[in-house]
Parts: structure tokens; C-alpha cells; sequence
């Protein structure tokens, strides 16, 4: 025990002088960690969606490059030899390093997740749950880096095996590529990798529902964990020059692929692509998230970066053509006309509309912080003419409905079949979704906008093609005249209202994850006048 | 009671047979030397006693323990510094000492060790940053930490320095004094010489020849060698009429022989350089030295 902890101690020092072992340990996974808030748009939720594949890579990388590298290294040197010559055992000497790479591991997803919080991730939903199943993770690919380590005859054999355990992993293995992407073979080829099942399940600790439902992913780390320490330990080797400890050494190696096919065999017999693949409904209906989960700490957005309110001082007035006039339905002037009986009073609307936000962390109104209000005239959104909206919208500034930002699929593309399914869902359930028949016109408008924007802000592989659903929808339910009114309304006060229906979205197959709400109404306005651009014939409908 | 029993051993690499019936013994408080040439088999011997190769077939016995059978409790009772010194960079002297007396049950005080091979002002230095000499002496120092009865080095001074070779001789002098058993493997002659008590000389895999240096060399010749070296060069014709010599070499103005009748076959040589005018710039009569015995034993050998 002693000797354990010894080199235990001498192992977990020697890594911490070695700059490079601390570069590729500690600084790469932050990298990694950047990289994805980057590319994720500095969004600090959706890096909580991403925490699950992050901490796999940073595990992976520790596992499969950091761990054989040492080990190997210090065999072609003769170290392990020295060793030899000691009454020690493999299987304390195999242990200690076991327990000192695990350390490291650790250390690294706590600096990774420290950071990310430090970010305005939220804190993981289940943090005693994502340490067991980070100890699981890393025991499978630690299991993995010592076969690595014993077949690999010296440093660069490593990094090439590496790399072909690392790539396939990232691309096909559910780590860097969201599995509902990948086509149909990929995905069941993913079964066969232990990354599928490490970013399954420490994302249901960040942000999902804990262990409960990762019993298969711990069974499945378990299995390739044991395999690979079993096969590593029977193929142990003190000496470069040693090929096997025993001649049939290299025979273990099928023992560490058998557990591979052994976790993807099981998983199709349980029909587990199917249920992993999409959000399972009984999953994402079990809470719905409060829509004060928003991100403490947040800070609402500059509204010199409204992409949508004129702010000129001296406004550039807009003439609509006869075109655009008829396109609007309207005259200039358009006079007020409730759409129908179940519409309610102007009066009562536009109370509703100045009750507060019922959470917190919205942004401010776009306008606050301009010293000439954007609307001085508007009293309410019955009143908001034409010449209002010319006068305090400009259309040319709005993202590309081809970009990353309120992205709009050109009708004539086609989704996926997995996106397919969940949109011909929502187009289902639309009509009959209870925030969507709320009274208040503003409200309701409101409420559809958010099926567009939730999406969008968490960047689900349906936020091109859910404002489709919705304008359509919209267009049916609201009359033109009214819709271009509460449109309007909408785009100058985002932060009014309400925004329990995000809360309700789970009806529609969305997970319950929680979702940057400042964010989400934000989205939901820019959506808003990218459907009344199309209204008033301003936006060619289906602009890709 | 002898501290180490090799009998019959043997070792194969694929087709190579590495060691071949290999039996030596070494006696309690001697050192005992390997003298063989690069590849004859002495490190794989060495190896094979304190447990680093697996033999296929032999008798290993040290300290009375079965080093087949029980090769852990054999470890604590030896220590070994190998040809490759080899330790992490970054890892201290001091670090090293403490992590390899943790492996003993019985382990020397580290700080006594740092004392006694001079390596108080590198204790706590990276091992990259150690000459080789200061290596050299870790590496003895690691080979103490459990306080063994029996040292095994294994070309201990290849690579070092005179200077250093000489402190490591001094050293390994002292082990003697102490008590301890010394079994080394060396392609130094000198060496062996100087310091062994008995060798073995191992060439193929096989022993050829053990004992004690001197009786080595009266076991071997009688005979003296004898070279000259003159002023100008020396017809190889002239010399035909020496009586008694062998291995007559004849290179420009350096004659060498060997001869068991010295008396007679000097004289005669100097009668022919005094008759021809020759000058004489060198001239050495000396007995056969272990060289010329390794050197005879191992040219004699059959190639494997």
C-alpha cells in the first residue's frame, strides 16, 4: 500500500512538471470548451447541452493519448524495467496508474466545468450523478488507453492508434457529431463505441434527468471498461523489447473488442438507436422547465444591437409600392378591425400586455436606452399604422434566413426524416396547442413565435423549418391586418408579455431543457418581422 | 554456502540460443565476474538470475531461494544497476530513493544513501540535468536502497569517465569490504582483472573458462610474448633462425613472437639485429596477461 501511494504521488508530480502532459491535459479540453462556445454563438444554455460531449473528449483525449503516451514512454526507456527489479506486482503498479490518470481526468472536467460556469452555463442539474458517471466514463477509456499502451511499441505507434480510435469516435461515435445527423448506418455503428454512451450519459446529469435513465450507457462504459482492463492487464509487458509478457498477449486484444461488440449487440437487440436518437416524448414531458431557470448573472443585451428597430434619429421614410400596399391588404391608414368574437377587447389587450414579465432576466425594452422612443405615437397595438412601421422598422438589417441566426429553410428544401417526423408533429399539434389560443392576440402571436425561437436559441436540428409551421399557422388563425399590427407590436416591446409557453413546448416534442429566455425573446421578434416582411411583401416568402 | 547457483541454464531468442547450458556458482562476500565479448550472453545470464527474463530450462538459486519459483522474495534480498540507467527526467534523486525503498519491506535510510554517493547537492535536481557520473552513482544508490546482500552490476562502468570509472571501482571495492556479494558482467579485461575475485568467461552463450584471474593465466601459457620495435624496417627472412618462438608477426619495423624458451630466443634475436646494423628503439619480454588468455579462449571458439 505504501509503494501504491508512493507511486501514486511520484506519477500525479512527474505529470504536473511535464508542460506538455499539462497542455494536452488541462489546456485542451478549455480549448475544446471555447472552441464550442464559439461555434455554439456564445449561447450559455446550449453549452450545457454540449457539456456531455465535451467532457467525453476531454476524457478521451486524457485516456487514449495522455495515459498510453506516459506509459509507453516510459517503458521504451526502461523505467518499467527498473521497476521490475523491485518486489512490486503489474497489479499495483497497473492500479496506481490507473488511480493517478483518473485524477488527472477529474481535475481536467472540474477546470472544464469550472470554466463553463464561470461562462453562465447553468449548474448541472445532478452533480452527484455526473461524478458517477464521469468515474464510469473514465474507466472505460482508461480501460481503452491500456491496451493502447500495450500494443503500441512506442510513442508514435500511439498517437497513429490513437488517432484511430480518436476520429472515428468524434466523427461516427456520437461525440463531436450530434447523432441524429448521421445517417442510419452511422448511428447503429455508433453503438458499437463507448463515446456514444459517455455523451448520452453525462449529459443526462448536465442537463437531463440524472442516472435514471443512463443505466444502459453505465452497463455499456462498464463492459468496455472491464474488457480493456482485462486485456490490458493479460498483455502487460515491463520491457520495450518484450513483445507479450506471454505469446498469446496479442490474443487479449480480441477480448477488448468483444466488449465493443458485445455493448453494440446488445443495444440493437434493445432497440436502443430508436429511443436515443430523437428526445423520447416521456422523457421531455416529465417537467417543464420554469421559465425562471433563465441564467442567473445574465445581463440583458445592448439595444444598440436590436437588428430590427430603426434607431435613426431622423428615420428614412419607407414608401410602400401599390404592390406592397396590396400585399398588405391594407391602405396606409389600415382601420382597426377586430378579427373576431373570441378576440378580446383593445383594452383588456393591451393590459395584458403591460402586466410584467412574470421571471426574470428579460431584457430590457429595445428602446430604453435611446434617448428619442422608437414608437412616440403608438399607444397600443390597435393603433399602429403602416406608416409606423415604416417608420421604425427596417427590414434590410434582419439576419439571413440562410444563416446561424432566426435561420428560415427555403421552401423547397426538405428536412431529414427524423426532422420530417417532428415537423409533421408540430404542424399536427399547432392548431390544438393551448398557448396558441390564448385570448390576447399579442399574447398568442407571442406564444407561436416562441415554437420558432426556442429552436433556434437551442439550435435544434428543426430551427430552420419551425417558423415555417408557425407562419403558416399564424396566417391561419390571425386575420392579415391584425397579425401585421401585433407583429409590429411584438418587435418593439419583446420583453412584454409572458413567456410561460416555452414552458409548454414540451407538447410539441421539445425537451425540457432549460433555455436562455432573454435569447429566446429576442429570437421571437426578429422571427416576427421576418413574417411580417413576407406580410407586406418587404421579404420574397421562402427567401433562402 | 554459495549466494548464487546457476545450473544448466538456458535462454533462446527465436532461433538464437542466447544462453546454453550456463553453470557458475558465487560465493558469499566475493565478486564474481561475466567476462565475455558484446553478444556472448552475459547480460542475458545476469538478467535471467535476477529475474528480468523468464529461462527455459535451468537452475537458479540466490540467497538459498528458488529465484525460479519465488522471484519477489529473491528481489528483496538483492540489488542491480542495469547498463541503461533509466528514470523519468524530472523525477529528483531523492524522489527516487524514497519511491524505490518504498517497494522493500526492509529499506536504507534515503538520506544516508543521498550521503554516501555523493549526491547531496543534486538531491533534489531533475535526473536530466546529472552527469553521467552523478547517474552512475543514483544508479548504485537505487541498487542499495534495500540494503541487499548481493549486488548484481551489469556493465557498470561503459560510458563513464576515467575519472568516474575510477570512484565506481573504489565503490565497488568497498561493497567487498562490506560484506556484500558482488556479481558483475563486464567486456573490460582490465576490469574483471583488477577487481574480480573469480570470472567466468562466457563467449556464445557458453562458459569457456572460470576461476580466479591468475590461475587463469598459469592455467593458460606458459609462454612469453615479445615484441620489438627498430629503427628501420626488419626482413621476416632473417628471423627464420630464432629458435622457439610462435605467432611471429613481422610489420615493417615491429616484430612480435610468442616463445617458451625466452632466454635463448632474445639472444638470438640480438645477434641478428647487432649483425644487420639494426637499431633498436623498443624491446618487451612479457608473461601472458588475461587479454591474451580471453583473446586465445574466445578466437578458439566454433561460430554458433
Amino acid at each position: 500500500m505504501r509503494a501504491a501511494l508512493q507511486q501514486l504521488r511520484i506519477s500525479l508530480t512527474l505529470h504536473y512538471r511535464n508542460k506538455m502532459a499539462l497542455i494536452y491535459g488541462y489546456l485542451f479540453p478549455l480549448v475544446f470548451l471555447l472552441a464550442f462556445y464559439v461555434l455554439y454563438r456564445h449561447e450559455r444554455v446550449v453549452l450545457a447541452r454540449h457539456m456531455g460531449e465535451l467532457l467525453t473528449v476531454s476524457v478521451l483525449g486524457g485516456a487514449c493519448f495522455g495515459l498510453p503516451t506516459t506509459m509507453v514512454s516510459e517503458r521504451e526507456r526502461g523505467v518499467w524495467r527498473r521497476y521490475r527489479l523491485a518486489p512490486i506486482s503489474t497489479a499495483m503498479l497497473v492500479l496506481s496508474v490507473i488511480v493517478a490518470r483518473y485524477f488527472i481526468l477529474i481535475t481536467a472536467g472540474l477546470l472544464q466545468l469550472a470554466v463553463a460556469l464561470g461562462m453562465g452555463m447553468p449548474w448541472p442539474q445532478h452533480p452527484f450523478d455526473l461524478w458517477i458517471v464521469f468515474t464510469f466514463v473514465s474507466f472505460a477509456f482508461i480501460g481503452l488507453g491500456l491496451v493502447m499502451a500495450m500494443m503500441a511499441d512506442n510513442v508514435p505507434a500511439v498517437q497513429a492508434l490513437g488517432q484511430c480510435i480518436f476520429l472515428p469516435m468524434l466523427i461516427i461515435g456520437g461525440i463531436a457529431v450530434p447523432l441524429a445527423s448521421l445517417p442510419d448506418w452511422a448511428q447503429h455503428l455508433s453503438q458499437f463505441f463507448p463515446g456514444r454512451y459517455a455523451v448520452q450519459a453525462l449529459q443526462a446529469c448536465v442537463a437531463g434527468p440524472g442516472l435514471g435513465t443512463t443505466r444502459f450507457d453505465l452497463l455499456a462504459l462498464l463492459i468496455i471498461g472491464t474488457g480493456g482492463a482485462i486485456a490490458g492487464a493479460k498483455m502487460f509487458r515491463w520491457d520495450a523489447q518484450q513483445r507479450f509478457a506471454r505469446r498469446s498477449g496479442k490474443a487479449w486484444v480480441s477480448v477488448a473488442l468483444i466488449s465493443w461488440l458485445l455493448v453494440g449487440t446488445l443495444a440493437e437487440y434493445r432497440g436502443r438507436l430508436a429511443a436515443s436518437a430523437r428526445p423520447a416524448p416521456e422523457q421531455t414531458g416529465q417537467t417543464a422547465p420554469a421559465s425562471g431557470t433563465a441564467p442567473a448573472g445574465t445581463t440583458p443585451p445592448s439595444s444598440g444591437t436590436n437588428p430590427i428597430a430603426n434607431r435613426q434619429a431622423t428615420p428614412k421614410a419607407i414608401t410602400l409600392s401599390d404592390a406592397e400596399k396590396k400585399a398588405a391588404g391594407r391602405s396606409t391608414q389600415p382601420p382597426i378591425s377586430p378579427p373576431d368574437g373570441s378576440s378580446p377587447a383593445p383594452k383588456q389587450t393591451a393590459r395584458a400586455e403591460k402586466t410584467p414579465p412574470a421571471k426574470t432576466a428579460v431584457p430590457e425594452k429595445p428602446s430604453a436606452k435611446t434617448d428619442t422612443p422608437a414608437h412616440p405615437t403608438v399607444a397600443s397595438w390597435q393603433a399602429v399604422t403602416l406608416a409606423d412601421i415604416e417608420r421604425d422598422l427596417v427590414f434590410d438589417r434582419l439576419p439571413s434566413d440562410s444563416g446561424i441566426v432566426t435561420p428560415i429553410a427555403p421552401d423547397e428544401e426538405d428536412p431529414d426524416p427524423d426532422t420530417a417526423d417532428h415537423l409533421r408533429y408540430i404542424q399536427e399539434m399547432l392548431p390544438s396547442w393551448q398557448p396558441g389560443k390564448v385570448s390576447d392576440p399579442v399574447q398568442r402571436v407571442r406564444n407561436m413565435l416562441y415554437v420558432a425561437a426556442v429552436p433556434d436559441v437551442e439550435q435544434l436540428p428543426i430551427e430552420r423549418f419551425a417558423p415555417q409551421a408557425v407562419f403558416y399557422q399564424l396566417q391561419q388563425d390571425i386575420p392579415k391586418d391584425q397579425l401585421i399590427k401585433v407583429l409590429y407590436w411584438i418587435a418593439l416591446h419583446p420583453t412584454d408579455g409572458d413567456d410561460k409557453a416555452v414552458g409548454e413546448l414540451w407538447a410539441l416534442r421539445f425537451s425540457n431543457d432549460p433555455v436562455d429566455l432573454e435569447q429566446t425573446r429576442e429570437r421571437a421578434a426578429i422571427y416576427g418581422v421576418k413574417l411580417l416582411g413576407r406580410l407586406l411583401g418587404k421579404l420574397p416568402r421562402g427567401a433562402s | 554456502m554459495p549466494k548464487v547457483i546457476v545450473q544448466d541454464l538456458q535462454k533462446r531468442y527465436d532461433d538464437v540460443l542466447a544462453a546454453q547450458g550456463v553453470s557458475f556458482e558465487v560465493e558469499d562476500g566475493e565478486i564474481f565476474g561475466l567476462l565475455g565479448p558484446n553478444g556472448s550472453g552475459k547480460t542475458t545470464t545476469l538478467e535471467c538470475v535476477i529475474g528480468l527474463r523468464q529461462p527455459e530450462t535451468g537452475r537458479i538459486e540466490v540467497c538459498g531461494i528458488d529465484a525460479r519459483q519465488h522471484p519477489k522474495a529473491v528481489k528483496e534480498k538483492i540489488g542491480a544497476v542495469l547498463q541503461t540507467i533509466a528514470l523519468q527526467d524530472k523525477i529528483t534523486p531523492r524522489e527516487a530513493l524514497t519511491l524505490f525503498a518504498s517497494f522493500y519491506k526492509r529499506a536504507a535510510a534515503v538520506s544516508g544513501l543521498i550521503e554516501r554517493f555523493a549526491l547531496g547537492e543534486k538531491a533534489d535536481a531533475p535526473f536530466d540535468s546529472l552527469s553521467a557520473g552523478q547517474r552512475q552513482r543514483l544508479a548504485v544508490a537505487l541498487a542499495f536502497v534495500n540494503d541487499p546482500e548481493l549486488i548484481f552490476l551489469d556493465e557498470p562502468t561503459t560510458g563513464l569517465d576515467p575519472q568516474s570509472r575510477r570512484d565506481l571501482h573504489a565503490e565497488i571495492a568497498k561493497m567487498k569490504r562490506d560484506g556484500h556479494t558482488v556479481l558483475l558482467t563486464t567486456h573490460n579485461i582490465d576490469e574483471a582483472e583488477q577487481l574480480c575475485d573469480r570470472i567466468a568467461i562466457i563467449d556464445s552463450g557458453r562458459i569457456i573458462a572460470s576461476g580466479p584471474p591468475r590461475d587463469l593465466i598459469a592455467a593458460s601459457s606458459s609462454a612469453q610474448n615479445v615484441l620489438l620495435r627498430t629503427a628501420t624496417p626488419i626482413d621476416r627472412d632473417w628471423l627464420a633462425q630464432i629458435p622457439g618462438i610462435d605467432d611471429l608477426t613481422c610489420d615493417n619495423a615491429m616484430i612480435t613472437f610468442r616463445t617458451t624458451t625466452p632466454g635463448a630466443a632474445l639472444a638470438a634475436l640480438m645477434q641478428i639485429v647487432h649483425e644487420r646494423g639494426v637499431e633498436v628503439v623498443e624491446l618487451h619480454a612479457r608473461k601472458a596477461r588475461l587479454e591474451d588468455v580471453f583473446l586465445a579462449l574466445t578466437s578458439d571458439q566454433p561460430p554458433q
